[in-house]
């Protein structure tokens, strides 16, 4: 398995649903504030105050690249999934097999789209500095989300049992 | 070692690729019946219809084959496997030694017994050399016979190319494997409305004309066409295991690491008969991103890894125009033989559509049709994790409240499922 080099932590507690990284997302792939171009969505659960960011995970053994009958889905060099606009034909098989249900369909072309990281910004993803000192969503490079979530894992258990 | 791989589809270079990126030294060699590197047999009705360019819908170029080293031998069937003299041999008269064989030819299009089957106004779409043929035809009237997936994405494109289109499906509803009667009949619905004929419940009698199609009579009436569309399903190509002396029953009998009867042979892609991933029962699911895991489940055990198969799932989709629907798993038809207490949840929305087939609390299908079809992967998803519907909506004052990011798909499926009101 290969780990993802850069990935986006998302933290739910901070998380204020203000759609600033929307924005932010749909600017810097395609010059506009439409927030129906952004990948990364917000979905709202009021009653229960719950904020939930969805973005494209980049599984591992990513389902939508098996899927695709266009072989449109590719890993880039960081590590990320993403859809080749030139082959794409907007049949949305990548959105239907999805587990977190996160490729959007961009309402001009039809054709899907996910986080790419920002790849070609040496400066890191836009929604992270657009997120800003709200702090919900963060950069991890490496395996450091995976021993962040180890560490605090552990800290609960600790206080549940001693 | 020497590895043949028979058939140069997506299982077989899915194994040659798994191989050669693991194994450096390994001799690999792919006996292919066609004369083009791989493509994606799922994009064809796309170049069809002129959605796709036929560049795009190769996944390899000549020369990635040549840099990966792997040795391609084109245009050569494989007519028999001789396992004690460890060789196969070609229509050619090609004879190739091997020390492990991949059987992955695939399967070969069911042609009906139907008079006039071999009229030259009849097509297919199964292969690149087939679909040329029907895209360099010039028509304006085609009958498509069955009413798959295929079927209907050749409808689509024959349509969009300006072709009167009739698709004539035996059952009561079109896409009758996948999808169950009221989501099948919704689809036929919206075909119609396209402006597609869809004539269900009507066999397909004969094809008429001498040189080239001039009509088809079915039970219920007489089409006049110059176009007929074969698409009634993919049969497993056994006979060529059967000279090898392989157990075959409907598709090749593989284990549990996708490994033949006769040692040293294993078989992946749509001539194997696999076990369903969600019910354990034994099945055929001859779609694409079952035929790349099992390739790579045979590329591992060839190396010794000693891997097995977790078994196949359904999931395709049925997209047209500007209808979008999915389906995974099993239908209520598949469940007919299954132990256990099925339930069906039903959602409606205008045009939007949602099935889900439970057995025993646990999501083992479903289907959607429009805005449903988005979230229909955190069906799947609870499919794999064989969470408990009701549990969960006996649990939701709770469950909604954690904070446990792995809980939130079911958090979503169950706002959906309108748990929280």
């Amino acid at each position: 398995m290969e780990i993802r080099r850069e990935q986006l932590k998302i933290d739910l507690e901070k998380c204020t649903a203000c759609h600033r990284c929307t924005l932010a997302c749909a600017m810097k792939h395609h010059g506009s504030i439409d927030p129906r171009l952004s990948r990364i969505k917000i979905l709202e659960f009021r009653e229960q105050g719950l904020n939930m960011p969805v973005v494209c995970m980049a599984c591992a053994d990513a389902p939508c690249m098996n899927v695709c009958p266009m072989n449109a889905r590719k890993r880039t060099a960081n590590g990320s999934v993403v859809t080749d606009d030139e082959v794409c034909i907007g049949c949305r098989a990548c959105v239907y097999i999805c587990p977190v249900a996160s490729p959007a369909e961009n309402p001009y072309t039809g054709r899907t789209m996910t986080c790419d990281m920002c790849e070609d910004d040496e400066s890191g993803p836009w929604c992270v500095k657009a997120c800003g000192s709200q702090g919900a969503l963060t950069v991890c490079r490496n395996d450091t989300l995976v021993t962040e979530a180890a560490r605090r894992q552990a800290l609960r258990f600790k206080r549940m049992c001693f | 070692m020497k590895i043949v791989i028979i058939g140069n589809g997506i299982a077989g270079n899915q194994v040659a690729f798994t191989l050669r990126g693991q194994r450096p030294d390994l001799h690999i060699c792919i006996i292919s019946a066609e004369g083009v590197p791989e493509y994606d047999p799922c994009s064809l009705p796309y170049f069809l219809g002129g959605e796709a360019e036929k560049k795009d819908i190769f996944r390899k170029t000549p020369e990635d084959y040549i840099r990966h080293n792997i040795e391609l031998v084109l245009n050569n069937r494989v007519v028999s496997i001789d396992p004690e003299a460890g060789t196969v041999t070609t229509d050619k008269g090609l004879e190739i030694g091997y020390d492990k064989l991949v059987l992955a030819h695939g399967g070969s299009l069911f042609i009906p017994p139907i008079e006039g089957i071999n009229n030259p106004g009849v097509f297919s779409c199964k292969q690149l050399s087939e679909t040329e043929k029907l895209h360099a035809h010039k028509g304006s009237r085609a009958v498509v016979i069955g009413s798959g997936a295929i079927g209907i994405e050749v409808a689509e494109a024959l349509k969009k190319k300006g072709y009167e289109v009739y698709v004539i499906e035996v059952l009561n509803w079109i896409l009758p494997a996948l999808f169950d009667e009221p989501t099948g009949q919704r689809l036929g619905e919206a075909l119609r409305e396209y402006g597609i004929h869809v004539c269900t419940g009507e066999k397909v009698l004969r094809i008429k004309g001498a040189h080239g199609v001039t009509g088809v009579t079915t039970d219920k009436r007489e089409i006049d066409c110059d176009t007929v569309v074969v698409a009634t399903g993919v049969v497993p190509g056994t006979a060529l295991a059967k000279t090898a002396g392989i157990e075959t029953s409907r598709g090749i009998q593989v284990n549990l690491r996708m490994e033949t009867s006769v040692p040293g042979i294993y078989a992946c892609g749509d001539c194997v008969e696999t076990i369903d991933a969600c019910t354990g029962e034994t099945a055929m699911f001859q779609l694409k991103h079952n035929a790349i895991e099992q390739g790579r489940i045979v590329a591992e055990n060839i190396l010794g890894k000693d891997k097995n198969y977790q078994g196949a799932h359904a999931f395709a989709r049925a997209h047209f125009f500007s209808t979008h629907a999915a389906t995974f798993g099993k239908t209520i038809r598949g469940t007919e033989c299954l132990l256990g207490k099925t339930e069906v949840i039903e959602k409606e929305n205008g045009k939007n559509y949602l099935r889900v087939i439970l057995l025993d609390g646990r999501v083992i299908g479903g289907q959607a049709i429009g805005k449903y079809a988005d979230i229909i992967g955190l069906l799947i998803s609870a499919m794999w994790k064989k969470e408990d519907i009701n549990l969960m909506k006996h649990n939701w004052k709770t469950l909604s409240r954690t904070r446990n990011p792995g809980k939130f798909p079911m958090i979503r499926l169950g706002h959906i499922f309108g748990f929280g009101v």
